[in-house]
């Protein structure tokens, strides 16, 4: 599907690019090279539980990157979301029974609900303003969480998530308790979560998010409600995000308070920069890259996340685009060097 | 709806007061419907002022805004686009990272409002708005330059494309604020040309300082001073009023 308006695209481009050359354009073979990523994962990495986290944080970055590389929304407010979704979800399949898909169909309401409500109160302001509110209301969900204990398991975490199977009825379809299984699944849902937003983000809708991120008063001079649009993109980043949050705490039987900490918002914000703002393989990208160091480093030294620092200074100094940007550079780069041996 | 006689933009007693200053202070303005109509006076008259309430971006502390015999004054800018009036900026405002051609397209975009939230069109199929924006390209002569970021557009082209953006939408009032600010003297005949052009087919209320341009392209000039309306009438009647040479000499002075 993908290729066929990727060639579409790539002839529209020579008379009229629809977006910036290099940044954000029609990348046809992006929704191909994601695939090939979700099939080779568990077969190139030691663990699928492993290849499992890096998805769920996948997910998450690239609904912080609808916020921040499309629309130009500096949220802090994203493990609000995520921590909601563990919460709620396990809560859920805890003391209601819930199956697998209303648990997770669960997870996507709460977090667009919530996303609506802290979306309707930051969007009032802009900028540094926005900034602080989305910080303010993450700090207050962590203390709500911490406080109700009894629901979250406050310090401790709420132990004991289950992971029920694909099932119709009372009858088990797939069990899920293997954890290639349980690969499968999140590879599925991100795979229609990525193809879905690549085609949101390449709609009238996206253009315009882009248009707000570019120039809000030109945007709103324009005819756009600058408002509606805002919200409808926190809502939706809301509701992704939620869903990695719930589809982590079946990930890991466990819903630990760290699920809606500051350093949770940091981390997907990260995520999302080191591996390119603008592009939707690139939250694919990030996520990978911070998931493995930190599988690795942490192994061999405990304060890993100094080095985590160093590498975002490097990216922010010299790679504006993140790893998508300098790969996409580099190919370029290859390229132009391979036309040149053919003509010489 | 529109008849000749009836005016398209209509203000009544309009004023804008910050604290005991009133920046407008009841102005009547009347635009006819095919004309050019411009707005001249010194710094600080209150023209930037009046332009700013005329789009949406400040509500009047008093008086009405109609246009077509519509209340808009309580509309916020982005709500006014869709009852068919369309601006520019004095200082260029585009989207500088997006190409020349999307900047027109996501103009052409805009005015079906809410309908551009629309979550599963491609961009490609949307072709009556590619259509607007590769017209409005024509007409600016910036068909070359289609593909490259409106931010490495000359100053002169990108001063084009902001009047170019609020034609996009086919809006029955222009609102120009400055067209020429910061332009280049080889670039103005360029502007000049496109606003009477414009003015052919559209209606316009024109900002401007340069006195060569207004006086050749008006069809009528209101002078404001201090906030209200000093004289209006053709450029010829303008340009020998007494009033008017003392209200500029008296800046001068």
């Amino acid at each position: 599907m993908d290729t066929k308006t990727g060639a579409v695209a790539s002839k529209r481009n020579g008379a009229t690019p629809l977006a910036r050359p290099g940044r954000i354009r029609w990348a046809p073979g992006t929704t191909l090279a994601m695939l090939v990523v979700v099939v080779l994962l568990p077969v190139v990495l030691p663990s699928a539980t492993l290849a499992t986290e890096i998805l769920i944080f996948a997910m998450a970055a690239l609904a912080c990157n609808l916020l921040l590389g499309y629309t130009g929304l500096l949220s802090f407010g994203q493990a609000i979301f995520f921590g909601a979704g563990a919460y709620c979800s396990a809560l859920g399949m805890l003391h209601w029974q819930l199956g697998l898909f209303s648990a997770l169909l669960l997870a996507l309401g709460v977090g667009a609900v919530l996303a609506l409500l802290v979306g309707l109160l930051c969007i009032r302001r802009k900028g540094i303003y926005f900034v602080m509110l989305t910080l303010a209301l993450t700090q207050m969900a962590y203390f709500l969480a911490y406080t109700l204990s009894d629901w979250t398991g406050g310090d401790n975490g709420l132990l004991g998530v289950p992971r029920p199977p694909i099932a119709l009825g009372d009858t088990t379809l797939v069990s899920l308790a293997s954890p290639l299984a349980f690969y499968g699944l999140v590879a599925v849902l991100f795979a229609v979560i990525y193809i879905m937003a690549r085609r949101i983000t390449s709609s009238p809708f996206g253009s315009t998010l882009l248009a707000i991120r570019e120039n809000e008063a030109r945007a709103a001079a324009l005819g756009y409600d600058i408002r509606l649009f805002k919200i409808m993109v926190f809502v939706l980043s809301g509701a992704i995000t939620a869903l990695a949050g719930a589809l982590y705490a079946m990930l890991l039987n466990f819903a630990p308070l760290s699920n809606i900490e500051l350093l949770m918002s940091e981390q997907i914000l990260i995520m999302t920069i080191i591996g390119g703002t603008g592009s939707l393989f690139g939250s694919l990208l990030g996520a990978g890259s911070i998931v493995l160091l930190g599988d690795i480093l942490s192994a061999i030294w405990p304060r890993w996340m100094l080095l985590l620092g160093v590498a975002l200074i490097a990216v922010v100094i010299f790679m504006r685009g993140g790893l998508w940007g300098g790969l996409t550079s580099l190919l370029q780069r290859a390229r132009r060097a391979s036309s040149h041996d053919k003509e010489a | 709806m529109t008849n000749a006689h009836a005016p398209l933009l209509e203000t009544r007693r309009l004023e804008l007061a910050y604290g005991a200053f009133k920046a407008v202070d009841g102005v009547d303005l009347c635009i006819r419907p095919g004309t050019i109509h411009t707005v001249i006076g010194p710094n600080g008259a209150g023209k930037t002022s009046l332009f700013h309430c005329l789009t949406g971006e400040r509500r009047p502390t008093h008086g009405s805004i109609l246009l077509d015999g519509r209340d808009i004054t309580r509309q916020p800018a982005h709500g006014r686009v869709g009852l068919g009036m369309a601006r520019s900026f004095q200082i260029t405002s585009l989207f500088q990272e997006l190409s020349v051609h999307e900047n027109l397209r996501l103009a052409a975009q805009g005015v079906d409002g809410w309908k551009a939230l629309n979550f599963w069109q491609r961009l490609d199929t949307r072709k009556r708005h590619i259509d607007t924006a590769d017209e409005v390209l024509e007409r600016l002569n910036l068909t070359e330059r289609a593909g490259i970021p409106a931010g490495e557009l000359s100053h002169g082209q990108q001063r084009i494309l902001e009047v170019g953006m609020a034609i996009c939408a086919r809006p029955k009032l222009l609102l120009l604020d400055e067209p020429t600010s910061g332009m280049g003297i080889d670039d103005i005949p360029t502007m000049t040309r496109l606003i009477g052009e414009l003015g052919r087919d559209h209606s316009i209320l024109l900002i401007e300082h340069n006195m060569s341009i207004v006086m050749s392209i008006s069809d009528t000039i209101t002078v404001m001073n201090r906030g209200r309306v000093l004289v209006e009438g053709t450029p010829d009647s303008v340009r020998n009023d007494q009033r008017v040479r003392e209200a500029y000499l008296g800046e001068a002075a």
